[in-house]
């Protein structure tokens, strides 16, 4: 059909200049040596992933990103969907929420990372000012090195909750009005209607969501390594995340090949994750009427 | 019995609303914050524990910021950039979107899926082969060689892809086709006014990301002319240390446009779309 | 393999060079007459330094004629696109930075060797022979010391005198027995005030540079040269084992630090710590946030018996090899290093300028606290940083291993400590391998 490679063919073209071919380029790179400087770039073969499977900073990187995508992915999709469902009603409060909720997600983290440190701060902080309330000793949330990946997934979530909530808010938006008040009329409870009617009809937004919160997770970097600068910050190691280590390799240490190839990994992985979320949201045909 | 579960019906209102309030505490506390220290000297900014308000108000940190440089410009820059971006891909997500969803060619499966996979590579590990393929157009310290990746966005069209292919109903193609329409027809007049949701929440998070670009436009810009906020606001951030009154002050400014936007755009977002037009 | 990118990238290098070569030689006959049309681009990674880059940029126009534009942005971000820039011709004219990269540039021939002037300039006794050593490679010298960043130790004086204190220690075990009395705790046992704030979290090589604050004095040192060109690890010895132990004295045993309280400056600036080993610049925070604190800067004590040392990190301006206007650039380059230029730096900016034939005593009039810094206590000496490739590689490795060592309670034991370190000394030896640099 003409009709799709005309229309499809400005986007292709931009796709192709700017991700197809630098992309290519850096993948073919994670073969060579580079030191990012100078000209010369030795064939190295496998020796870069070879490398990397030995590499302990790699190794901890990948499983700090796995808990923390994993993590933030299942909370804020879980929490966010309710949420929305709730605050679907046309209300003055609804629209409310709506924003108070979406502000964490253009609140630059740079300038409110202080912010973050105070109210997980041991000595000072509101969130253990809150548990001496209910009896509970003070946590070092962010200092220990067992609970900063923690409190670094409680702030991520809090950063993208309002995103999801958009979403869904845009997915419960295109269900009839007229299936549910037909269900209702029928003697549907509102658990019954969510369950059988909303989350199935709501199954392309979920899988966008779910898509998008993984790629986005394992992506994390700034965010994280914020906390980790100057005073009361997280443990290095303990939230030691991929996209970093790949930039400490490739910018700091110059092994611009051996950065590319855990690059490459980091693609591959992602990738698996999302094809498996394709196969476990199977879109339904929507039946009507 | 009526009673009884009204009751417990109003209770787990209020527990609902209890909640939802604490949660939109902690959700805008951090803004909060930020806005507080943009009007503390630099004397109360220091303390520790640190007070939420400020004792002595001062509005010397927003116009120390305009003084340092030239913010401004880097307000105009960030604007332009952002809109550009907006729009292009708000354009690009739309009609690729559609095309993914509704219509049947082959490599079809095998172009959306290199669309999604290479959003997944980080963007570090390709900026600098990127740049070379700029430096060789000559696109070096260029408001076009800023925008350029920036002008279709993959989540955009993943998004409108799963918009279209689950609300638009392929019988109403069927029926503009049947009267003669051609596919730009149908995609302007039929599947455009359908999706001003989706659309719109392409628009606000294509903003955002327009408005936040950091390292891409810092490896172009060589003349501090080009830059946006987030690159004038490392004016206050020192080797180790902070201006961070300043930096309160520029990054608060920074976040009224992304308000604005959210708040004009909100509304379209919980509208409910036209009637799907195939009653009787 | 053949890229097309890379090919493209050597024609357009080629072209960029011929084209200025060709230039600079049309312009020699009449360079003072053009000089007015020249833009010099300054790239600097220091945003705290751009008043004084524009200062004197508008007093080299008003003198030359030649306009200077300056572009600044963080540090790391300075260093990325620099690597962008500069082998791709689409750099500065002149910018600072760390010797790490600019080692790497130098190698890749996008530095040059400095001219007669340049050379002249280093040499005549305005620097300290380490500096000259510093940025010699191979018998030929490159770019000019900009600032220095040396240590000293801040003592909060009203603190001390609290605690029955007269004076700052003189050795790290003073220092701890100090601290034992400074250090405060509140009613539920938290600590609200280190004795002495170490870095004992975080993230990158700062930890361990930190670390060789106690390494060196105690005797150790990262890695140690065997005279032939190559290095090995120096700290797999009764140094390194005494200064990891001070750590985990100091955390787990005298409790004088906790990685739970605030740290570094801010803490020092909000009085929430006693004494702080740091350079120059927290002068210029406590100037602008804390301007009544009552504090003195001393030496960094020695260990025992043994010499005060500290650490001795430049930082450099240099001229790009690339650049069109290449002979203003290096005239501009020594402009910047003149001698009021170079007390305007510090005191525009509390970074320490370079020089060591500086008159500091209008500055030490105004901030005495600098003395230590700028005409450091007599015996000091100083260990650099050694200028590889591979050092950021060795520090960060160590770096990201003693966080955990520090809380850990396992390594009060000795032999387990003993064996921490053999394992990361392991590891410094292993980079220095993969780098060819491994001999001892």
């Amino acid at each position: 059909m003409l009709f799709c490679y005309v229309a499809l063919a400005p986007v292709l073209a931009l796709f192709f200049y700017v991700r197809i071919i630098p992309i290519g380029f850096s993948f073919l790179l994670s073969f060579y040596k580079w030191n990012l400087i100078s000209p010369r770039r030795p064939f190295v073969g496998w020796d870069n992933y070879l490398g990397l499977l030995d590499d302990e900073n790699f190794l901890l990187a990948l499983k700090n990103t796995t808990i923390y995508s994993f993590s933030t992915v299942l909370l804020s999709t879980v929490l966010a969907l309710p949420l929305a469902v709730f605050l679907s009603r046309k209300s003055r409060l609804s629209a409310f929420y709506q924003t108070v909720y979406f502000l964490p997600v253009i609140t630059p983290l740079v300038p409110v990372s202080i912010a973050w440190k105070w109210i997980y701060d041991y000595n000072y902080g509101i969130l253990n000012y809150g548990l001496s309330f209910l009896g509970i000793k003070s946590v070092a949330w962010l200092t220990d090195p067992d609970i900063a990946l923690w409190a670094l997934v409680i702030m991520g979530v809090w950063k993208v909750l309002g995103y999801n909530l958009v979403l869904f808010l845009v997915g419960i938006r295109n269900i009839s009005g007229e299936l549910l008040e037909a269900a209702s009329i029928d003697g549907a409870s509102d658990w019954q209607r969510f369950w059988r009617i909303t989350l199935p009809l709501l199954k392309p937004i979920l899988l966008y969501v779910l898509v998008t919160s993984t790629i986005a997770a394992y992506n994390v970097f700034t965010q994280v390594y914020v906390m980790t600068l100057g005073s009361q910050s997280a443990p290095g190691q303990a939230v030691r995340m991929l996209v970093f280590d790949i930039y400490t390799n490739g910018f700091q240490f110059f092994r611009m090949g051996y950065a590319s190839a855990e690059a490459v990994i980091l693609t591959l992985i992602v990738l698996g994750l999302t094809v498996i979320q394709f196969a476990m949201v199977r879109e339904d045909k929507v039946k009507e009427g | 019995m009526a009673k009884k579960r009204s009751l417990l019906r109003r209770i787990g209102l209020l527990a609902c609303h209890t909640g939802l309030m604490t949660g939109a505490l902690l959700m805008v506390m951090p803004m909060l914050w930020m806005l507080a220290t943009a009007f503390k000297p630099p004397t109360e900014i220091a303390l520790w524990p640190p007070q939420f308000l400020p004792t002595d108000w001062t509005t010397a940190n927003f116009t120390g910021a305009f003084e340092t440089a030239p913010f401004a410009r880097f307000f105009l820059n960030s604007v332009l950039i952002a809109i550009t971006s907006t729009a292009a891909v708000m354009l690009t997500s739309l009609v690729a979107g559609a095309v993914f969803a509704k219509y049947r060619f082959p490599g079809r499966t095998i172009l959306f899926g290199l669309v999604l996979a290479t959003a997944i590579v980080p963007f570090e590990a390709y900026m600098i082969p990127l740049y070379i393929q700029l430096v060789d157009i000559d696109w070096i310290n260029t408001y076009q060689g800023i925008i350029l990746p920036y002008l279709f966005m993959a989540f955009g069209i993943f998004l409108m892809r799963q918009h279209v292919s689950s609300a638009i109903p392929t019988e109403l193609m069927e029926a503009g086709r049947v009267d003669g329409a051609g596919e730009w027809w149908i995609l302007g007049r039929v599947i455009a006014p359908l999706s001003g949701n989706a659309l719109a929440a392409v628009g606000i998070f294509a903003f955002i990301q327009g408005w936040g670009i950091f390292i891409w436009p810092l490896l172009i810009a060589n003349d501090q002319l080009l830059f946006n906020m987030e690159l004038g606001l490392t004016a206050f951030q020192f080797r180790f240390s902070a201006d961070t009154g300043k930096l309160m002050a520029g990054s608060t400014l920074s976040v009224v446009p992304m308000l604005i936007i959210f708040l004009l755009m909100r509304r379209r977002i919980i509208e409910n779309m036209a009637l799907t037009g195939l009653k009787g | 393999m053949t890229n097309p990118t890379a090919a493209n990238l050597g024609r357009r290098s080629a072209l960029t060079l011929a084209g200025s070569a060709g230039i600079a030689a049309a312009a020699t006959g009449s360079r003072k007459a053009n000089a007015a049309d020249v833009t010099l681009a300054i790239w600097t990674g220091y945003p705290e330094l751009v008043p004084w880059y524009q200062a004197m940029g508008a007093e080299y126009t008003k003198a030359k004629g030649t306009k200077i534009t300056v572009l600044s942005t963080t540090l790391r971000e300075h260093e990325q696109k620099l690597a962008a820039a500069v082998p791709t011709g689409t750099g500065p004219d002149v910018f600072d930075v760390g010797q790490i990269l600019a080692i790497k540039f130098i190698e890749g021939g996008l530095i040059k060797p400095n001219p007669t002037a340049v050379d002249g300039l280093l040499k005549s006794g305005a620097y300290r022979k380490t500096s000259i050593e510093q940025f010699t490679v191979e018998g030929k010298t490159y770019g000019l010391p900009q600032l220095f960043s040396t240590p000293a130790m801040f003592w909060n004086k009203a603190l001390f005198k609290e605690a029955g204190l007269s004076g700052p220690p003189n050795t790290f075990q003073e220092k701890m027995a100090f601290a034992k009395k400074l250090v405060k705790f509140d009613a539920s046992g938290k600590m609200t005030r280190s004795g002495m704030s170490l870095r004992l979290s975080g993230q990158g090589s700062g930890i361990a540079e930190k670390f060789r604050f106690i390494l060196e004095p105690a005797g150790g040192t990262l890695i140690k040269p065997n005279g032939k060109g190559k290095f090995s690890q120096g700290y797999d010895n009764d140094a390194g084992r005494n200064a990891l132990k001070y750590y985990i004295d100091a955390v787990q045993i005298e409790k004088v630090d906790d990685p739970k309280v605030q740290h570094d400056a801010g803490a020092f600036v909000a009085g929430n710590t006693a004494m702080l080993m740091r350079e120059a610049w927290v002068i210029g925070e406590i100037k602008e946030k804390n301007p009544t604190l009552d504090y003195g800067v001393a030496p960094i004590p020695a260990w025992g018996t043994g010499p005060h040392k500290t650490l001795l990190q430049h930082n450099g301006l240099w001229v790009n090899a690339k650049s069109k206007n290449i002979d203003a650039a290096y005239d501009f380059q020594l402009f910047l290093a003149g001698k009021e230029s170079m007390v305007k730096l510090t005191q525009t900016s509390g970074w320490v300028a370079a020089r060591a034939d500086l008159d500091w005593t209008p500055l030490l009039k105004e901030i005495p606290q600098y003395k230590e810094f700028v005409n450091p206590t007599e015996g000091m000496q100083f260990y650099p940083e050694p200028v590889m490739a591979a050092w950021d590689e060795i520090e960060s490795r160590l770096a990201d291993k003693l966080p955990g060592a520090y809380v850990d309670a396992s390594l009060q034991d000795p032999a387990k400590l003993a064996a921490f370190i053999k394992a990361a000394a392991a590891q410094t030896d292993q980079i220095l391998k993969q780098n060819d640099l491994y001999g001892t």
